[in-house]
């Protein structure tokens, strides 16, 4: 095959893609819409605090469209996905609406300022693991059945067994408290990234290294490594430049839905660590019923969600070209 | 590997996005908030960690005293009591500035005033303003107006909005009593007299916004009629506040960054020019944040274990009981003695302090005629009620079970917190005596097996107790409760625990026999408790109505000797918690600060908790040489 032709068939790949992205947004949205919907409750009251006057609610209800699932649903896509816009009924685009809860921030603002939280915390797990689960993973499917491969594979049922807020919270004990090394909680800056990455990273890099090890474990036994080894190049290189390469092939379309785990998945990691980002935002959200920040962190993840896995097909390609 | 090359880009790219993101330069006070503000805008806020911020971003006409809530000037320089004592002149300070420099007149009060009792603002706290002459009917009649208006939405044009709030405004220009004769004079009348109205006027809810700032914000919906107030004033950059501070950076759910405003009038009395208020939701974190020397005061503990960080600072002053009586002999602050002790050892800690609030926790009691469904509701019988107060040993659930030291209540108003209140006591706990009171409304252990019957021979209806899920204080509290009261009075008794929104709906529609409560003061006035229990109250969830409770309360209110209405008031509340009961007070609550004495001082104890941000001063681990007291002056 030439290469035009590999490359056509990428592009294809990506329009084909991108045109079914706004279904699988559309349904996603539905189905979340559906949900957030039938929870009991009221984002306008609030279960500790004082009673706004029943003419309030009503008042803010119409305001909001809260009194009317359907043209909620309607009005909010409108001018979630730009529609709204286009045909001039808005003044701006992707306009995820007021926070119900927090009437000083809009969608948009929260997730200006919390996203790039997220993406970087979860970012840096996914890096964190890839390191860790490969070096792992080579290591243990080298030497299947010694005492540094059950040693490693100890590690990793640890890492995707313990909830992370026992991880994150023993790791802020023994860093933060006890060794004065990190500081407790909060972002901005390395020493502020590192834990709740690492943390946030283990049960990532535990499956990784357990995907890793089994490639290892068969590609060291494959024809073509024989080859390799026969023909008296050393082991280390063979093990990294041919097995690796291969043994490395599920790990890459494990890495879309992983990276968009680790960035929906967050929450938990974001609260111990006190790490100002989307996800406690989004618990909140569905706590408060605050339906217009859950539909908007819903509607950017999912869209979020369909471009990672694309962006890992598409990488697939170039590493194995029997894909195309 | 080419897969390499994105890799290589995504750490680059992570490094660049982590190098510039940089936390908040060092400030002169950092306090550590379990959660952020909602909204920085007066008129709409609600929640506590707001109220508090709001005391140093805005200034109202009075301020309240921390160390003792009296109250004091505040943008007012003084003020006169008509004789009626309907009319309130108040004489606005010439060197009252807004942080860009405009003078602060009476014209910002009115339009701040009328922004808060306009139903488009839905303000919380709206409530607040119902005193002033015509707010109430005002407030009325434009709800009406725009109920009417917003029933053709169709054919309105933005000119018909228009004209309803030209309308709107004219009317409350004639019929509401807010007057403002020139710049520095800003009169109210009122309704009918308010004994505690100046408290009321220091509350941060009555603070004014800057007109200029806030209109540019506002937009009037042609569809239905409404004042659509956009939030983006309230962030740095646009915001403008009269008091002494100024927020510049505020990333949300993260940080904010006050610095002191340069043209507040009392800016010598600022000590910390800057503070740094930082958000840690997550109230473990907050605790080992604090600890880790991040933040100087922590002023909500929240984890299960603070009961435990009490013990160990029970332990650390046990150790030096002799110096802290010597020293409360001498009248130094409870800081001050403990500042200067030495360091605690392992197992002890004089970071953390429980200070008795301005709210008392408390269960419900049913007293509506019938429980939902039509059965008839034995606890509508007063003797019922009593007898389920007097069974319960409220001095064990303290000891065992909230575990916070809190002081035991047997009624609303905190012991203490209202100057000039007389103390008041309702009824203990005495199980014979409990006994008795349910005998006499008819049950008795008949066929001695254990349970009460009525005279027809039913037994005692199994008591529903509702409680929230949202603590486990509240299940715990329901647990020991329901034992007590099948120890005491032999009745059976179920616990029924929901999620705090379901909670809050069966409580407004009467579903439960005794529900969990509790209530924070908001004004320093025993009617801020005392109106719970008026027929029609808003927060009246018991379905309590006794015309003779009323008329008391209206008694006392026509009162016109302030010392002679708390009497009188107080006459009322003893007769609410020996007699009626239709709330089992249980205990004040506590709130669990954690703060250094060595290292903060300034901090309040008066049972209210305002504190003073601009007067806590850093000791940077040195005892001062003046007392703390001096300091707060």
């Amino acid at each position: 095959m030439s290469a035009s032709q590999a490359s056509s068939t990428t592009a294809g790949l990506i329009v084909r893609r991108l045109i079914q992205l706004p279904f699988i947004v559309l349904a996603v949205y539905t189905l979340t819409f559906v949900l957030a919907w039938s929870v009991p409750g009221n984002p306008l009251e609030n279960p500790e605090g004082r009673r706004p006057s029943p003419e309030v609610v009503e008042a803010m209800k119409k305001q909001y469209k809260l009194d009317d699932p359907v043209a909620f649903y309607f009005d909010y896509l409108g001018k979630a996905s730009g529609v709204s816009y286009l045909l001039g009924k808005d003044d701006k685009p992707f306009d995820l609406g007021p926070s119900l809860k927090q009437p000083d921030w809009s969608v948009n603002e929260i997730l200006a300022t919390g996203l790039p939280v997220s993406m970087t915390l979860g970012l840096s797990a996914m890096l964190i693991a890839l390191v860790l689960g490969i070096v792992a993973g080579t290591i243990g499917g080298l030497k299947p059945g010694s005492p540094i491969d059950a040693f490693t594979q100890l590690l990793a049922i640890a890492g995707i067994s313990l909830p992370s807020f026992v991880i994150g919270s023993a790791l802020l004990m023994l860093f933060a408290v006890k060794l004065g090394i990190s500081p407790v909680g909060g972002w901005g800056g390395l020493s502020f990234v590192a834990l709740p990455a690492f943390t946030l990273s283990l049960p990532f890099a535990a499956y990784i290294s357990r995907l890793i090890r089994f490639g290892m474990i068969e590609e060291m036994g494959a024809d073509h490594i024989r080859t390799a080894r026969a023909k008296g190049l050393p082991r280390w290189r063979v093990a990294f430049k041919h097995a690796l390469k291969n043994a490395f092939l599920p790990v890459l379309s494990y890495l879309g839905p992983a990276t968009a785990t680790a960035l929906t998945g967050s929450f938990v990691v974001e609260k111990v660590f006190a790490v100002p980002g989307i996800g406690q935002n989004f618990v909140d959200g569905v706590l408060g019923k605050d339906i217009t920040l859950v539909m908007g962190v819903v509607l950017v993840y999912s869209t979020m969600m369909v471009v990672f896995n694309l962006a890992v097909d598409v990488m697939y390609r170039f590493v194995d070209p029997r894909i195309a | 590997m080419r897969v390499l090359a994105p890799l290589i880009l995504l750490v680059l790219a992570l490094l660049a996005a982590i190098a510039l993101d940089r936390p908040l330069p060092p400030a002169d006070l950092v306090i550590i908030e379990s959660a952020d503000c909602y909204t920085l805008d007066p008129q709409r806020m609600s929640y506590q960690q707001e109220l508090r911020r709001a005391r140093v971003l805005y200034e109202p006409l009075l301020n309240l005293r921390a160390t003792d809530c009296a109250i004091v000037p505040g943008v007012a320089k003084s003020w006169e009591v008509s004789d009626d004592r309907l009319a309130y002149v108040f004489h606005l300070r010439d060197d009252a500035k807004w942080s860009n420099g405009d003078p602060v007149t009476s014209g910002d009060f009115a339009y701040s005033w009328r922004r808060a009792i306009m139903p488009d603002t839905a303000a919380d706290y709206s409530g607040l303003f119902m005193n002033v002459r015509g707010a109430h009917a005002f407030h009325a009649r434009r709800t009406a107006a725009l109920k009417e208006y917003a029933k053709n939405p169709a054919a309105r044009t933005q000119a018909d909005a228009d004209a309803l709030l030209r309308e709107s405004f004219a009317d409350f220009r004639d019929n509401v009593g807010i007057e403002t004769p020139d710049a520095q004079t800003f009169v109210v009348h009122l309704e009918h007299p308010v004994a505690y109205f100046l408290d009321i006027c220091s509350f941060p809810c009555l603070a004014p916004v800057h007109p200029a700032t806030v209109e540019k914000f506002v937009s009037l919906n042609a569809e239905s009629g409404r004042i659509i107030q956009r939030h983006g004033w309230t962030k740095p950059g646009f915001i403008v506040t009269n008091g002494a501070y100024v927020p510049t950076v505020w990333r949300y759910k993260r940080d904010m960054r006050l610095e002191a405003n340069p043209f507040y009038w009392r800016r010598d009395e600022v000590v910390a020019k800057s503070i740094e208020c930082r958000t840690i939701e997550n109230p473990n974190t907050a605790v080992l944040s604090f600890e880790s020397g991040a933040g100087d005061w922590l002023p909500d503990v929240g984890p299960v274990y603070k009961a435990e960080l009490l013990a160990e600072r029970k332990v650390y002053l046990e150790r030096f009981k002799a110096e802290y009586e010597a020293g409360v002999a001498l009248g130094r602050t409870h800081d001050d003695i403990v500042g200067a002790l030495p360091e605690p050892r392992d197992g002890e800690r004089r970071d953390v302090r429980g200070i008795n609030a301005f709210g008392t926790d408390f269960f419900s009691f049913n007293c509506r005629p019938t429980l939902t469904g039509g059965k008839p509701n034995p606890f509508h019988d007063a003797r019922v009620r009593r007898a389920f107060a007097l069974a319960v040993d409220k001095q064990a659930l303290v000891d065992r079970v909230t575990r916070l030291g809190e002081r035991v209540a047997s009624t609303l108003v905190p012991l203490g917190s209202i100057a000039g209140y007389p103390e008041v006591h309702g009824l203990g706990f005495d199980p014979a005596r409990a006994r008795a009171e349910l005998k006499s409304a008819g049950y008795e252990d008949r066929n001695g097996d254990g349970v009460v019957e009525s005279a027809g021979g039913e037994p005692f209806p199994t008591v529903d107790i509702l409680y929230s899920t949202a603590s486990p204080r509240f299940q715990n509290l329901a647990l020991a409760m329901r034992d007590m009261w099948k120890r005491e009075l032999g009745v059976p008794a179920e616990c029924r625990g929901k999620d705090s929104k379901l909670y809050k709906d069966d409580l407004k529609q009467g579903n439960f026999m005794i529900a969990r409560g509790g209530w924070y003061g908001d004004y320093g006035d025993p009617t801020t408790w005392l109106d719970l229990q008026r027929k029609g109250n808003g927060n009246n969830d018991r379905g309590y109505d006794n015309p003779r409770f009323d008329a008391m309360i209206d008694a006392a209110e026509a009162e016109t000797d302030p010392a002679k209405r708390l009497q009188a008031l107080a006459r009322c509340e003893e007769w609410l918690f020996t007699e009626e009961l239709p709330i089992l007070p249980l205990c004040n609550y506590v709130t669990v600060y954690m703060y250094d004495p060595a290292r903060l001082g300034g901090i309040s104890e008066h049972p209210r908790l305002e504190q003073d941000l601009t007067k806590l001063t850093r000791r940077d681990g040195v005892v001062p040489a003046a007392p703390a007291k001096d300091s707060q002056r």
